[in-house]
């Protein structure tokens, strides 16, 4: 008796030794709430191929539509009205076509995620290890027969969060720093299009291309990185505030998260 | 552009593009579906997780990858040929393109001819002065054996042929030189690339020999431990004096037997796991030299690229040169069988007209060009841009973002299996990158910059 009950002392022993030393692993295995995609797969199912098709010929379409227009048309002004009224054509019948497709995406992804209880969904480029691949699942449900069904419940609180680039960058003093550089850029371009053309030996275009990158990466040191680094400070402020972990780019968000955007923003104003 | 995780050398949008439509319109589309819990949700207050979610600053770990040379002379091959692609322009009427390419045409060929003739010109009279001075100085230093002009006239084709080999010459030695200098580039990367992959194989390899040997020593622990009781009680038995001989056998014997089979269960899993890693160091061994064979493959093919693009520019720039020097004045080689001193007098003499000569034509040449960059300029202007160079450009474009794609995601590859070995190593179960700011999650870049630079010794 007493040596079945040291052999299960022993047994238990082991165990809960091999526990401590595979725990964090298997454990974290277990509650991992972070979830990823891979959307150039979903672009292959066919509806989206079909889709991709039909908005092909349509643009082929338009474009001989648009050579015919333009023939004859020497006005700066009307050539640009007309190549904008072609371009809101191709977009909205991109939206027409597309639109319906993402709708059923965005619930399928929505439903397999809260089924596996994840709480954020990113994009497959930016996950170099672990997390749990959904692709097959949202393709299945979306290649299975009706539409899926939307989940109850909103996504769980993540300790991921995001923010809106574009809206950043939208901020007044965000905004100007980047114009700025923009057209300082282009002035560059165009100076350095110029030597290149007369440039005659390797050596010439390989310093006329140093210089042109030389003055640009001055500039965007002198201008840029500042509002980058604290911009980045701010993020992370805020971010260390809300307990999160980390803070993505929104393109690269496929679902939930924790959108700090307008925290940030406030911060940055 | 002023996002924070801005990656100089990342993937670009134009390499994004390459997914096609479907792929950013995706991207863009379910874009939306975020935002499940919006900035009043309630704080993700998750510290316990900290140590489980990683991330790493891929550009970071791009540049110092033993591929990033390559990399960047791609992204300074493109940069350079969109500083040389030409701009947009406006495209015209087939009628009003036709009429004033016409005239433009009229006017290039007119330039062309008033240069001809100009050139043409000045070429009759430098040689016919340069002539008459060498006459002149062979009629100064003239003696009984001096050349006549036949010899002089074969000299002069003598040193023209000179010239053409040795621009010839000059033009392959560039060649070589930079067909050289690739080879030593490319020489450097596949060693680096070895040892990399040597390295990644040889910390797989230990680690799982590592954990072999761990478990048998947990294995033989275990084993001593539920034994323990009965080893004891054997042991006290064999202490005891008063036992027999037969029953001090007998229990020395069970000892013994005890002993054997633990004995025999560890060796039966070293065994085991001596053919696991055996196993193991092939399957690495192939998957090395796989991964090598299609690194190397995609680097001369790069390379070799390269070379036939210099190549034929090479031929190109000779040609051109070779047609210089058959419009240039026609100067005097030095005849043999003249004294030292009068050769030296008539090389002078040569050098001395030739220098007048290209200086002179120079000048209405540089003329020329001037006409002509304008009326090319007119001429783009009016096609909306050369359509054959546009395409070209675009083309080369093309197959440069397609290289540099390629490459960018090896070296991606390569770098998410070392992060891969770290985040084992460390517990961590999820590790992302172009992270726009860090908060508590664990920064893994500076040690996986470790284990990258340390491949490039």
């Amino acid at each position: 008796m007493r040596f079945f009950a040291r052999r299960t002392a022993a047994a238990l022993g082991a165990l809960l030794l091999g526990s401590a030393l595979l725990g964090p692993v298997t454990l974290a295995a277990d509650v991992t709430d972070i979830g990823f995609v891979d959307q150039a797969a979903l672009s292959n199912i066919p509806s989206f191929t079909a889709a991709n098709k039909e908005l092909a010929a349509y643009k082929a379409g338009l474009d001989r539509a648009f050579a015919k227009s333009m023939k004859g048309v020497h006005d700066q002004n009307t050539q640009a009205r007309i190549a904008q009224e072609f371009q809101n054509k191709l977009i909205q019948h991109q939206h027409d076509l597309f639109a319906p497709l993402f709708d059923r995406a965005r619930v399928a992804i929505a439903s397999v995620a809260s089924s596996k209880n994840l709480s954020v969904v990113v994009d497959k480029r930016i996950v170099i290890f672990g997390g749990q691949d959904v692709t097959n699942n949202v393709i299945d449900l979306l290649a299975g027969p009706g539409d899926p069904i939307p989940p109850v419940n909103t996504p769980p609180p993540s300790s991921v969060g995001f923010v809106d680039q574009t809206q950043i960058d939208a901020l007044p003093k965000l905004k100007a720093a980047n114009d700025d550089f923009q057209k300082f850029q282009t002035d560059q371009q165009q100076q350095a299009q110029a030597k290149m053309k007369n440039a005659r030996t390797d050596a010439d275009k390989q310093q006329v291309l140093k210089d042109y990158q030389g003055a640009v990466n001055d500039k965007q040191k002198q201008e840029i990185q500042p509002l980058v680094d604290a911009t980045r400070s701010a993020i992370s402020d805020v971010a260390k505030k809300r307990g999160l972990l980390l803070v993505i780019d929104r393109t690269n968000l496929i679902y939930g998260g924790t959108d700090i955007t307008t925290d940030v923003t406030s911060e940055l104003k | 552009m002023l996002q924070a995780s801005s990656s100089k050398r990342g993937p670009t949008g134009r390499a994004r593009a390459a997914l096609g439509i479907a792929t950013i319109a995706l991207a863009a589309g379910l874009g939306g579906c975020a935002g499940g819990a919006s900035s009043n949700a309630t704080d993700a207050s998750k510290s316990g997780a900290a140590s489980r979610i990683g991330y790493v600053r891929m550009d970071e770990l791009v540049k110092v990858h033993p591929l990033y040379s390559q990399l960047a002379r791609l992204d300074d091959d493109m940069q350079a040929l969109q500083l040389r692609a030409l701009g947009d322009n406006i495209a015209r009427s087939g009628s009003d393109v036709a009429q004033e390419e016409r005239t433009l045409q009229r006017e290039l060929d007119a330039a062309a001819a008033q240069t001809k003739k100009a050139l043409d010109g000045k070429e009759q009279e430098y040689n016919r002065r340069e002539q008459a001075a060498i006459a002149a100085a062979l009629g100064a230093g003239a003696s009984a054996t001096g050349p006549g002009g036949q010899q002089i006239a074969g000299g002069v084709q003598a040193a023209a042929n000179e010239q053409a080999l040795a621009v010839e010459k000059a033009a392959n030695q560039n060649l070589d030189a930079y067909r050289n200098e690739l080879i030593k580039q490319d020489e450097d990367a596949e060693h680096s690339l070895q040892s990399s992959l040597s390295q990644r194989a040889l910390r797989e390899y230990g680690a799982q020999a590592d954990r072999l040997e761990k478990a048998e020593a947990d294995f033989a622990l275990q084993e001593a431990s539920d034994d323990s009781a009965e080893r004891l009680s054997l042991r006290t038995k064999l202490a005891n004096l008063a036992l027999d001989d037969a029953s001090h056998a007998d229990v020395k014997a069970q000892l013994d037997a005890l002993e054997k089979k633990e004995a025999d269960a560890l060796g039966a899993m070293k065994n085991r796991d001596q053919a696991t890693l055996v196993a193991l160091q092939k399957r690495l061994h192939d998957d090395s030299e796989t991964e090598l064979n299609a690194q190397v493959a995609q680097i001369r093919k790069r390379t070799m690229a390269k070379i036939g693009e210099r190549a034929a520019d090479t031929r190109k720039d000779v040609i051109g040169q070779l047609g210089r020097l058959n419009t240039g004045p026609g100067g005097v080689a030095v005849p043999g069988g003249v004294s030292p001193d009068m050769k030296a007098k008539l090389v002078a003499l040569h050098a001395k007209f030739q220098h007048d000569f290209n200086g002179d034509a120079s000048k209405t040449l540089a003329q020329f060009q001037k006409t002509r960059a304008d009326l090319t300029r007119r001429f783009q202007e009016l096609a909306g841009v050369d359509a054959g160079a546009q395409a070209g450009a675009g083309k080369e474009m093309d197959a440069l973002q397609r290289q540099r794609g390629d490459l960018y995601n090896q070296m991606v590859a390569q770098i998410g299996r070392e992060v891969r070995v770290l985040a084992e190593q460390r517990g961590i179960n999820v590790v992302v990158s172009d992270i726009v700011a860090p908060a508590g999650g664990v920064d893994l870049t500076a040690d996986v910059e470790k284990d990258i630079e340390s491949l490039h010794e």
